[in-house]
């Protein structure tokens, strides 16, 4: 079998100008995505708002660590993965990837070389895959796409290769999704995204539709590709025990922002901002001996259309001052690595 | 200890599925009971028989759904629902027993008003006039934390968010004076800070009215807060049962210890998970024996051949499993000292 990189178009000069130790691998700097509210009558539809889904997020990745996504629904978790992968086209700011610029103008070429390397698992998988079709068509796409010159014996080889290693057997690659279980067809979203061999891949609530028992099934295959396959994952989730378990640094959102960013032991020891300290004291631990002073939030979270002014936590939090409905603060480095947007955080 | 008469006593429940592929065992002889004013979880995952088992209790099962009788006996009150006719049947759910379900998207009507749906209900149950029935409402709304009650009661379901939504449910079921609240996944559609405040509401009407609850859940983490005792659910039927504290401490069923250990803990750091191999059990065609031989580590030869016995190991615990004396599946010391060193200083912070 031939290597991918004889497959390969271009050279690979595109990537020559990043260093792995220095720079991120990925890194979105002021990412924004609005979608427009229009109102609409007979004869004319205008534009009268804004839903901010995403406003204004900088976060980076750094090869092979996991960073967790993490933030109640409607705070633009998805919404942010959507525009790293250029399914959807940001309304302001940039992503780069190895150190380019993914919304600059490129060539055919160049864009396929770079969304090879970066895939996605989505969160539901019943949706997520084409009922109509084999499991052997649905994995064989993205070689119909990025390698179409690869003789058909050697496309399904692969396919059988990648089948093993997501744990399926090659009987399986004559099914249709609907003979599997919501495990195996989790394992079959992850083999599709693994197909292309990337470096990264954003995993959207990978294992929130599956039962506890599956779900461990699906978090130690996860990790065991990331050491086979040197992989870097963004791993989006609600559940801060499952962020906890899979994540080197966390990142937690709301509203569209990023609250507070650092690595996994710090966050969860010396947490810093009041919405992530509010977030942590509200899961119910499986353990009957803990009791906890719980810090119960007033009210909901208020929505994108109507952003809060200054900082979009103020209305429920209860060390809100003056300066907090006026000003974003800014997400500024606390300590080495960890990262708060807050004008008061607990250090 | 003298044994208290429950308000809920389910005694060898089978119920069916009549399906086109097949007879669908959903229920295998299920033995559980909640007392008079005590909230109690039912646990398990999807498609163990939670659900079915909160239909089969209010008798709302759809029409391919039997439940065989005999064996099957439900006792409420002293009173066999089952023998129960249609129409007296219909005074029990809501005035007895009221309850809510696990999408508040879906459980209220979109087209009418609130105070029209809670009216509606009150009016059904208690001898009431409409102007009475309106003020119940209002009153129970704000002992379940609405703001501006007495307006927003004539606002529509859809000008209310998800959590204000599943407390409008929890308002009109408890407006019915019930003595028996099924709360069937009432926070899994909710996100964290939200579920926290719905629990906390829960948590304080059952306290204060003195309800028996019981509170079907896959999350472990909620269970553990609100329920003094647990019933274990797998492949349905009950593998365990007993008060939270003991079960979650030291489990005797290899199933109830494989799903702790399944479950990623915030107090641990990262590991590899212990996972329970294979997926739950399809029950138009379940495994002989015991349901989950095919999944146990522990697996015997009698597994496979005979149905475990419903046993109680101790005054108040019960146990579905041939090996529980032989298995020693205490959650090690070391670990719970570790888990109480955490919890402490969680609560400094």
């Amino acid at each position: 079998m031939r290597s991918f990189e004889e497959y390969e178009v271009i050279d690979t000069d595109l990537f020559s100008a990043w260093d792995p130790n220095k720079f991120p691998i990925l890194e979105t700097k002021n990412l924004k995505k609005w979608f427009p509210v229009a109102e609409q009558s007979l004869l004319y539809s205008k534009t009268v708002n804004f839903i901010k889904a995403v406003d204004g997020v900088n976060l980076f990745l750094n090869k092979g660590e996991t960073l967790g996504l993490v933030g109640e629904s409607g705070c633009g978790k998805s919404t942010t993965s959507k525009t790293i992968i250029k399914l959807e086209e940001p309304t302001e700011g940039s992503v780069y990837f190895k150190g380019i610029d993914m919304f600059q103008p490129m060539t055919r070429v160049e864009e396929l070389a770079i969304k090879r390397q970066i895939q996605m698992v989505f969160q539901d998988p019943y949706a997520s895959l084409n009922p109509r079709r084999m499991v052997l068509d649905i994995i064989k796409e993205p070689f119909d796409i990025h390698f179409a010159d690869m003789p058909y014996e050697e496309k399904e080889a692969r396919v059988l290769e990648i089948l093993s290693k997501v744990g399926l057997e090659d009987y399986h690659a004559l099914r249709y999704p609907h003979e599997f279980s919501g495990g195996q067809r989790q394992r079959i979203g992850i083999a599709r995204a693994l197909a292309m061999n990337p470096e990264v891949i954003l995993l959207d609530e990978p294992v929130s539709a599956l039962d506890v028992s599956v779900q461990a099934q699906i978090l130690n295959l996860l990790h065991d590709l990331q050491i086979d396959f040197k992989l870097t994952y963004m791993f989006i989730a609600h559940d801060l025990s499952v962020i906890k378990h899979v994540s080197d640094r966390v990142a937690v959102m709301y509203l569209g922002k990023i609250m507070e960013m650092a690595p996994t032991g710090e966050l969860f020891r010396n947490t810093a901002h009041p919405y992530t300290i509010a977030l942590l004291s509200a899961i119910p631990r499986p353990d009957p001996r803990i009791k906890m002073d719980r810090i119960i939030l007033e009210g909901d979270p208020p929505s994108p259309i109507n952003t809060p002014s200054g900082c979009p936590f103020h209305p429920r939090c209860w060390k809100a001052k003056e300066v907090c409905s006026q000003k974003q603060p800014p997400l500024e480095e606390v300590k080495p690595n960890h990262y708060v947007s807050c004008w008061f955080p607990e250090i | 200890m003298k044994k208290i008469e429950p308000i809920l006593d389910v005694k060898n429940l089978y119920t069916r599925f009549y399906t086109e592929s097949g007879v669908v065992e959903a229920l295998d002889g299920v033995n559980f009971d909640v007392g008079y004013g005590e909230p109690v979880g039912i646990v398990g995952e999807s498609g163990c028989g939670k659900t079915v088992t909160s239909h089969s209790v209010l008798r709302i099962l759809p029409k391919n759904g039997r439940i065989l009788q005999p064996p099957s006996e439900i006792y409420y009150k002293g009173v066999n629902l089952l023998d129960l006719t249609d129409e007296q049947m219909r005074h029990v759910r809501g005035k007895e027993a009221a309850m809510i379900f696990q999408d508040p998207m879906t459980s209220l009507n979109p087209i009418f008003k609130i105070s029209d749906q809670m009216i509606e209900v009150i009016q059904l149950h208690r001898k009431v006039n409409k102007n009475e029935a309106r003020d119940i409402a209002i009153e129970m709304m704000e002992a379940v934390g609405i703001p501006d009650s007495a307006e927003r009661i004539d606002n529509y379901p859809h000008q209310f968010s998800g959590g204000m939504r599943q407390r409008i449910l929890i308002a009109r079921a408890l407006a019915l004076q019930p003595s028996l609240l099924i709360a069937d996944e009432p926070t899994t559609a909710l996100d964290v800070t939200i579920q926290a405040q719905v629990l906390e509401i829960i948590k304080e009407m059952q306290k204060q009215f003195g309800l028996a609850l019981m509170l079907i859940t896959h999350n472990l983490g909620v269970v553990a807060e609100i329920t003094k005792r647990v019933h274990i659910f797998y492949g349905g039927r009950v593998v365990e049962s007993g008060p939270t504290e003991e079960i979650f401490v030291n489990p005797f069923h290899p199933y109830t210890k494989a799903l702790f250990d399944s479950i990623p803990s915030l107090e641990q750091d990262k590991t590899r998970l212990a996972t329970i191999p294979g997926t739950v059990p399809q029950l138009i065609n379940p495994p002989q024996g015991c349901r989950f031989h095919p999944r146990c580590k522990y697996a015997t030869e009698i597994c496979r051949r005979a149905r475990p016995p419903d046993m109680w190991v101790t005054e108040t615990r019960r146990v579905q499993c041939h090996h529980w004396e032989e298995l020693d599946l205490t959650i090690d010391k070391e670990k719970v000292k570790e888990v109480r060193k955490t919890a402490v200083s969680v609560e400094g912070v």
